[in-house]
C-alpha cells in the first residue's frame, strides 16, 4: 500500500512537474468545450464563486479538470468505504513539496498548505456535502455499480469547478429514489435507514 | 431531564469530522442542518491502518478478572467501539460475558482521572503535573528503603514481574490480593494434594456436574470458559447430557441452572460431601487404593447424620453419590463465595475427595496450569497489621481498592492513614485512592502495552488500540522513570520505556520480530497447558467437618447473612451503566441493592417487596429494600456485594448498600469468611420502589418458556407433544372462522411477495434460540448496548417500566409449591421479526414495516412516536424514546464509544432489535464488491457474537443448508404465541431437564 502510494505520488509529481513547465508562460487557454473558467481567478472573481469559502481556495478545476487526477487519488476510501476519505496533509504535500504554483495567486495558497504541514496544524474544511445523521451512503457500493468516475453524477462537473459547491441536495430522498427507480435497484428503507 | 442542554451526542458524522491527529484537538458543530458550518478536518498523517467508516480491528486480553480471555477490539476512526473474544485464545473462544463488554465503559468513563493528583490538607485533589509527581515520588522512594509496601491486584504478567522485583529491591513487600480470591480452594488443594495450586476445571467433560456453594456461572474464577464447559456438557440435549446438581442455599444463577436444587443448611455442606465420598467407598469398587484407606476415618459420615446436619434426606444424598459414581468422568466443585464460611477449607477438602475417590483427578480436575498461587487474604491481613504499628513508609496501591473491598472492621482506612506517604494508580477516585497522598493515573489496558498470564502455556497480549483518551501514564513507565530518577538499588531498572521493557521480556519467548508479530496478530502464544498428576497428601487422612461458627446471637428475627455475588463482581464494575442497568439475572432487579427474604420470612414480619428493613450484624448495620425471593433458604438473607460506593464516579457512588459493612473482616484461616454472620431483621415501615424489570413471574400456560425432559428430547418429541404427555392442555385452538381468516390473510401476503422489491430472490433472516443452552448470564444484553448504542435510562425510568433493552432475558419460575421442586426458565426476548408482524398495519406512517429480506424494519425517520406499534405487539420489544436520551445517556467521553454505523436516536420515537442490520448491510456491502453472495455465517449479531454458551444461531432460513436452517428444523423448536400466528423468525429451542418430570 505504502509502495503504491510513494509511486503514484511520484509519477504524480512528475505530471505536475511537467505540466508547470509546460505552462510556464502564459497559461493555456481554456480549450474548447473546456471551460475550466478561468486559469487564474482574481481575487473580485472568486468572491462570485458559489460555495462555501474554504481555507485553503483549492482548485478542484485545476487538480481535476487540467491536471486529470483522478478523483480516488485524494479521495482514497471512496472505492472500498461507505466513507470517500479526506486527503491528509502528508497526501497533498506529496506532490507540493515540489509543485508550488506557477502564478502568485496559486503560490499564495500552496504556502498555506505549506505552513499546516510545518505547523503540524491539519487544514479545517468547511463541509459542502453533509448526509442527514439518520442515513447511510456506501460509497464503495456506488463506485462499483455506475464506476470509478461516477462521481458526477451526485457532486456535478467536479472538474469544472473553481470552487466545490452543492449541485444535488443530498439529503432530498427523492434525489436518491428517482435514480434507485430508473435503475431498478434496491429501494428498501432498510438499505439506508438503519 | 428533556430540558437539559448538553452538545450534540458523538455521532458517525461527527466521527469523521473528527479525524484530526497530534492532539491537534479538531472542534466541530454536529448537526444535519444545511445551515451550520460543519468542518472536515482530515489528518495530518494519514495512518495506514486506518480507513475511514471501516473498522480495523485489533487484539489484545481482557483484565476484567484474572481470568484473561482474548479480545478482538473493534476500532473506528481511531476510537475503540466494540470488544468481541478472540476466537483463537484458548481461555475464551471468540466469547466474552457481561463485564467484558463493558471494559468500554471503564476505559471512556466520566470518571476517569485526567492526569496525576494530589491531596490537600482539606481532602480534596488539585491536578499537577507528571513531572512534579514523579519527583514527589521519587523524594519519597529514597527515603523509604526497607519500608515499602505494595498492594496490587492478583492478574500476572510481566508487569506483575516487574512490580515484584521493583518493592523487593527495595526491601519492600508485594500482597497481590484479589477480593473473592479462592483462597479456602487453595488452602484445601494443599491439604489433600500437597498443592496449594488451583486447578483446571473441565466442567465440558463432565458427564456429571455437583456444584457446593460453587458459583460456576456467575463469575466464579473463569465464567466464560467454565459457562461455554457448562453448555458443552449440560446443553447438548442428548442421552449424554450431563445432570447438574446444585447445593446452595440461595439459588444464584448457577443454582437456577441445575437439574436438581438442594438447600442444605448454612454450614453443612462438608458433611453431605463426606456422606457421599462414604456412600462412594463402601458402594464402589475400584476406588484409588489410598482413598480406601480413608474409609475407616469416613465412616462417622453417613448420610443419615447429613441429614441430620444439613436438612437434606439422606436417599437423595445416596442417590446422588451413586448417580455421580455411576457417570465418568464427573465432577464436583466447591470454594464459591456462597460457601465462604468458616468451614470452607473443610468443604472444599470434601470435595476434593469425592473428585479423587471417583477418579477425576486428571480428568475433569486437572493440576499444573495454575502459575502461582498469590498472596491470599491473611497477607493482606498482616500488611494492615503492619501498617497500623507505622512500619511502613510508602504504600503504592495498584488495582486494587482495598478500602472498599474488605470490610470496615479490619481497621485498613485507620491503619493506612499511619503510613508515611500513600500512592493510587487508580484511573479513578475510588475510596483507597482517596485516601492517597498522590494518584497517578494509570492507562487504561486499551491504551497500552502488557500482557497476562492467565495460566501455564497461555500468554496474552495487549497493545494500544488507540490514543489514550486522558492524560494517563502506564504504570510500568512510572516505575521505570522512578527508578531512574531514584538511582541506588533501583538504577538497574533501565528500560528507556514501558514498551521496550515489555518487548525485551518477549524477545525471550518469541522468535525475532516474525515471532513478535505473530504474537501480536494472534493476540497472544497459546501452548499447551502441561497436567502435573497428584496423589492424597499425608495429611489428607485428617477428616474434619465442625460446624462453623457464625457471629452474632441466634434468635427469632436473625438470619443467616449472605453476602452474594452480582453482576457489579467485587465491586470494581459498578460505574458503568451498563452493568447497573442489566438487570441481575437472578432478581431482575437494576440500579440499586436489595436484600432476598424467603416468601415464608416475609409473611412472617409481614413484609412486601419494596419495603425497607434493617440488617444489624455485631460489625455493622444498613437498611436495603426487600425482594422477596423463593430461592433462598428460609434462614437466610442475601444481599449482593458490589454496591454501596462512596467513591468510585458519580454512576457508583451512594448506590445502594455495601454488604461487606456487616462482616467480620476476622480470618484466621487466611481466608475472608463472606458467609459467617448473622443479622437482625429490623423493620422500619418505610417503602421504596424496586426498580426491576421483572414482569409477571409465572408463565400461567402462556408456552413462552417450554421445557421437556432428557427422555421426552431424546425420543423427538415436539414441545406440544412433550406438554400433552404431561397431561398439560395445548394451547387455544382458533376457531374455524378464525383459521378461515388466518389462511386468507397468509394467502394474501404470500401474493404481496409478487411484487416490487418484494419479487427478487431474497434472504429471509432468521435466528434460533436453544435454550438447553442459554443460562440467562445476559452477557447478550451488554452486547446489544455496546452494538446499537442502546441508552441507560436510569433508575427512575426503570421504576415506570421505561428500560430500553432491546434485547432481554425473561425469567419465569416453575414449580416451587406443593412440593414441586422451584425450577427457573429463561427466555432472551428480542424482536422476533414476525412476517406477518401486528406492529406493521397500526403504524399511521409506514414508520414499523417488513422488509424484503424478512426484517421487521425500524424507519427512526419516519416515525412520530403513536406508539401503536409497542401497544399492539404482543412480545413487549419495542421500545419508546421518552426523552433525549441521546443527550444523557452519554455524557462525555461516553460518546466516543459509539457506534457510527447506528443511529443514536432522539427522543419521541421507538426503536427495538434490528437483527444487527449494520452487520447484515454491511457484509452485503463487502460481498457485492468481491461479487460474490454473503456467505453462511458471514453475518453475526451482537448478541449471538458474545454467546458463551453459543445458545444463539443467526442466518438465512431460505438457504435449507445454513445453520440457522438446520437448527430451526429440531424437533424441540416452537414459536412463542405460536397460536397468535404471527409467523416469528425466532425459533425457540425447548429447554432439556435432566429429570423425570418437566
Amino acid at each position: 500500500m505504502r509502495k503504491l502510494l510513494i509511486f503514484g505520488v511520484g509519477t504524480l509529481a512528475l505530471a505536475f512537474g511537467a505540466m508547470a513547465a509546460r505552462t510556464a508562460a502564459p497559461p493555456d487557454p481554456p480549450g474548447a468545450g473546456d471551460t475550466v473558467s478561468a486559469w487564474v481567478l482574481a481575487a473580485s472573481d472568486t468572491a462570485n464563486l458559489k460555495g462555501p469559502r474554504q481555507p485553503i481556495f483549492f482548485r478542484h478545476d485545476i487538480h481535476v479538470g487540467v491536471a486529470k487526477t483522478p478523483c480516488q487519488y485524494c479521495h482514497y476510501s471512496a472505492g472500498e468505504s461507505s466513507e470517500p476519505g479526506m486527503p491528509s496533509v502528508q497526501s497533498c504535500m506529496g506532490c507540493h513539496l515540489i509543485i508550488g504554483g506557477t502564478d502568485t495567486t496559486h503560490q499564495v495558497e500552496i504556502s498555506k498548505l505549506r505552513d499546516a504541514w510545518n505547523n503540524k496544524q491539519p487544514i479545517e474544511w468547511v463541509r459542502v456535502h453533509t448526509l442527514a445523521r439518520h442515513a447511510r451512503f456506501p460509497h464503495q457500493r456506488h463506485i462499483k455499480a455506475m464506476g470509478p468516475n461516477a462521481c458526477q453524477t451526485c457532486h456535478g462537473d467536479i472538474a469544472r469547478m473553481p470552487q466545490v459547491f452543492k449541485v444535488n441536495n443530498v439529503n432530498n430522498m427523492g434525489f436518491c429514489i428517482t435514480c434507485h427507480v430508473e435503475r431498478q435497484v434496491n429501494r428498501d428503507c432498510t438499505a439506508c435507514h438503519y | 431531564m428533556a430540558d437539559e442542554t448538553r452538545p450534540e451526542g458523538m455521532d458517525r458524522r461527527r466521527f469523521l469530522t473528527v479525524l484530526g491527529v497530534s492532539g491537534a484537538g479538531a472542534a466541530a458543530v454536529a448537526g444535519c442542518s444545511t445551515d451550520k458550518v460543519e468542518k472536515l478536518v482530515p489528518y495530518l498523517v494519514q495512518s495506514e491502518d486506518q480507513v475511514p467508516g471501516v473498522a480495523t480491528w485489533y487484539a489484545s486480553t481482557c483484565t476484567e478478572c484474572s481470568a484473561g480471555c482474548g479480545l478482538h477490539v473493534k476500532t473506528r476512526e481511531g476510537r475503540a467501539i466494540k470488544l468481541e473474544g478472540n476466537p483463537d485464545h484458548p481461555v475464551n473462544r471468540g466469547k466474552l460475558c457481561a463485564q467484558g463488554q463493558s471494559a468500554l465503559q471503564a476505559l471512556y468513563n466520566p470518571a476517569r482521572l485526567a492526569g496525576p493528583m494530589a491531596r490537600q490538607d482539606d481532602g480534596s485533589f488539585t491536578p499537577v503535573t507528571w513531572d512534579e509527581a514523579i519527583a514527589t515520588l521519587v523524594q519519597k522512594v529514597q527515603g523509604a528503603a526497607g519500608k515499602v509496601a505494595v498492594i496490587s491486584g492478583a492478574g500476572r504478567g510481566s508487569f506483575s514481574d516487574l512490580l515484584a522485583a521493583w518493592t523487593s529491591k527495595q526491601g519492600g513487600t508485594l500482597v497481590r490480593y484479589q477480593p473473592f480470591s479462592p483462597d479456602p480452594l487453595r488452602a484445601a488443594n494443599q491439604r489433600i494434594f500437597g498443592t496449594a495450586e488451583l486447578p483446571q476445571f473441565d466442567i465440558g467433560r463432565a458427564r456429571y456436574i455437583l456444584s457446593f456453594g460453587a458459583d460456576f456461572l456467575d463469575g466464579w474464577i473463569s465464567p466464560v470458559e467454565q459457562q461455554r464447559g457448562f453448555a458443552e456438557a449440560h446443553g447438548s440435549a442428548t442421552l449424554t447430557m450431563a445432570k447438574h446438581v446444585n447445593f446452595a442455599q440461595r439459588m444464584s444463577l448457577t443454582g437456577m441452572n441445575a437439574d436438581e436444587w438442594h438447600q442444605p443448611r448454612p454450614g453443612s455442606e462438608a458433611v453431605v460431601v463426606l456422606a457421599m465420598a462414604q456412600v462412594l467407598l463402601t458402594e464402589r469398587s475400584g476406588n484409588p487404593a489410598d482413598a480406601n484407606a480413608l474409609r475407616g476415618a469416613l465412616a462417622a459420615y453417613t448420610p443419615e447424620r447429613a441429614q441430620q446436619e444439613s436438612g437434606v434426606g439422606a436417599e437423595v444424598i445416596r442417590r446422588i453419590a451413586r448417580e455421580f459414581a455411576s457417570a465418568e468422568p464427573s465432577l464436583a466443585l466447591a470454594g464459591g463465595i456462597p460457601a465462604q464460611h468458616r468451614g470452607a477449607i473443610d468443604l472444599c477438602a470434601a470435595v476434593n475427595l469425592l473428585n479423587y475417590i471417583a477418579g477425576n483427578l486428571g480428568q475433569t480436575v486437572r493440576f499444573g496450569a495454575d502459575l502461582d498461587s498469590g498472596d491470599g487474604y491473611g497477607a493482606l491481613v498482616s500488611l494492615i497489621e503492619r501498617f497500623d504499628r507505622g512500619e511502613v513508609q510508602l504504600a503504592l496501591v495498584h488495582e486494587a481498592n482495598p478500602a472498599y473491598a474488605v470490610p470496615q472492621t479490619s481497621n485498613f482506612a485507620a491503619a493506612f492513614q499511619k503510613v508515611g506517604f500513600r500512592v493510587s494508580t487508580s484511573m479513578y477516585l475510588d475510596e483507597t485512592a482517596r485516601l492517597c497522598d498522590l494518584v497517578l493515573p494509570n492507562h487504561h489496558a486499551l491504551e497500552r502495552w502488557d500482557d497476562a498470564r492467565p495460566r501455564r502455556g497461555v500468554t496474552g497480549l495487549m497493545q494500544p488500540v488507540m490514543e489514550p483518551v486522558f492524560g494517563t501514564m502506564p504504570t510500568g513507565d512510572l516505575l521505570l522513570k522512578v527508578s531512574q530518577k531514584a538511582g541506588g538499588a533501583l538504577a538497574e531498572f533501565s528500560a528507556p520505556s514501558w514498551e521496550a521493557h515489555l518487548k525485551a521480556q518477549w524477545a525471550k519467548v518469541v522468535a525475532g520480530d516474525e515471532g513478535w508479530r505473530a504474537a501480536l496478530q494472534h493476540g497472544g502464544v497459546y501452548g499447551a497447558t502441561p497436567v502435573m498428576p497428584v496423589r492424597l497428601a499425608s495429611t489428607a487422612g485428617a477428616i474434619s467437618a465442625a460446624a462453623p461458627a457464625f457471629d452474632g446471637p441466634e434468635g427469632d428475627d436473625t438470619f443467616f447473612f449472605a453476602p452474594s455475588p452480582s453482576l457489579l463482581g467485587d465491586g470494581r464494575f459498578a460505574n458503568r451503566p451498563w452493568l447497573l442497568e442489566l438487570s441481575d439475572p437472578v432478581t431482575k432487579i437494576t440500579w440499586h441493592s436489595w436484600a432476598e427474604l424467603h416468601p415464608e420470612t416475609a409473611a412472617r414480619f409481614d413484609l412486601r417487596e419494596g419495603e425497607i428493613v434493617r440488617l444489624e450484624s455485631p460489625h455493622g448495620a444498613f437498611e436495603v429494600p426487600v425482594y422477596v425471593y423463593p430461592g433462598i433458604h428460609p434462614e437466610v438473607i442475601a444481599v449482593p456485594l458490589g454496591h454501596g460506593h462512596t467513591s468510585y464516579g458519580e454512576f457508583a457512588k451512594g448506590r445502594g448498600v455495601n454488604a461487606l459493612d456487616l462482616l467480620s473482616a476476622k480470618d484466621g484461616q487466611g481466608f475472608l469468611p463472606y458467609q459467617s454472620t448473622r443479622v437482625r431483621l429490623v423493620k422500619t415501615n418505610r417503602w421504596q420502589a424496586v426498580a426491576k424489570t421483572e414482569g409477571t413471574v409465572r408463565q400461567l400456560g402462556r408456552g413462552i418458556a417450554d421445557a421437556m425432559t432428557l427422555d421426552q428430547a431424546s425420543r423427538g418429541l415436539s414441545p406440544a407433544l412433550a406438554a400433552k404427555e404431561h397431561g398439560h392442555e395445548a394451547h387455544e385452538v382458533n376457531t374455524e372462522r378464525e383459521v378461515e381468516a388466518i389462511e386468507g390473510w397468509r394467502a394474501s401476503q404470500l401474493e404481496q411477495r409478487k411484487h416490487g422489491a418484494y419479487a427478487t430472490e431474497q434472504p429471509m433472516w432468521g435466528m434460533v434460540i436453544d435454550l438447553a443452552k442459554c443460562t440467562g448470564c445476559s452477557a447478550c444484553v451488554t452486547a446489544c448496548y455496546a452494538e446499537n448504542n442502546i441508552p441507560f435510562v436510569g433508575e427512575a425510568e426503570v421504576v415506570r417500566g421505561r428500560e430500553m433493552t432491546w434485547l432481554r432475558i425473561e425469567r419465569y419460575w416453575e414449580g416451587g409449591e406443593n412440593g414441586e421442586p422451584l425450577e427457573a426458565r429463561f427466555v432472551p426476548m428480542l424482536c422476533q421479526h414476525c412476517d406477518a408482524a401486528p406492529c406493521e398495519p397500526v403504524c399511521p406512517v409506514y414508520a414499523a414495516y417488513h422488509t424484503p429480506d424478512g426484517l421487521n424494519g425500524q424507519v427512526y425517520n419516519r416515525c412520530v412516536g403513536t406508539r401503536y406499534c409497542a401497544n399492539n405487539c404482543p412480545y413487549k420489544v419495542r421500545y419508546f424514546n421518552w426523552f433525549a436520551y441521546n443527550k444523557t445517556a452519554f455524557p462525555e467521553p461516553l460518546n466516543l464509544q459509539l457506534n457510527p454505523d447506528v443511529t443514536v436516536r432522539a427522543r419521541g420515537i421507538m426503536e427495538k432489535c434490528t437483527f444487527c442490520i449494520q452487520r447484515i448491510r454491511g457484509a452485503q456491502n463487502t460481498a457485492r464488491l468481491e461479487d460474490r453472495a454473503v456467505a453462511d455465517g458471514e453475518v453475526t449479531p451482537a448478541c449471538a457474537q458474545t454467546c458463551p454458551s453459543e445458545a444463539i444461531v443467526f442466518g438465512d432460513m431460505v438457504d435449507p443448508a445454513s445453520r440457522v436452517a438446520l437448527a430451526g428444523r429440531n424437533h424441540r423448536g416452537y414459536h412463542i404465541f405460536e397460536d397468535l400466528n404471527v409467523r416469528p423468525a425466532v425459533t425457540y429451542l425447548a429447554k432439556v431437564l435432566h429429570r423425570s418430570e418437566a
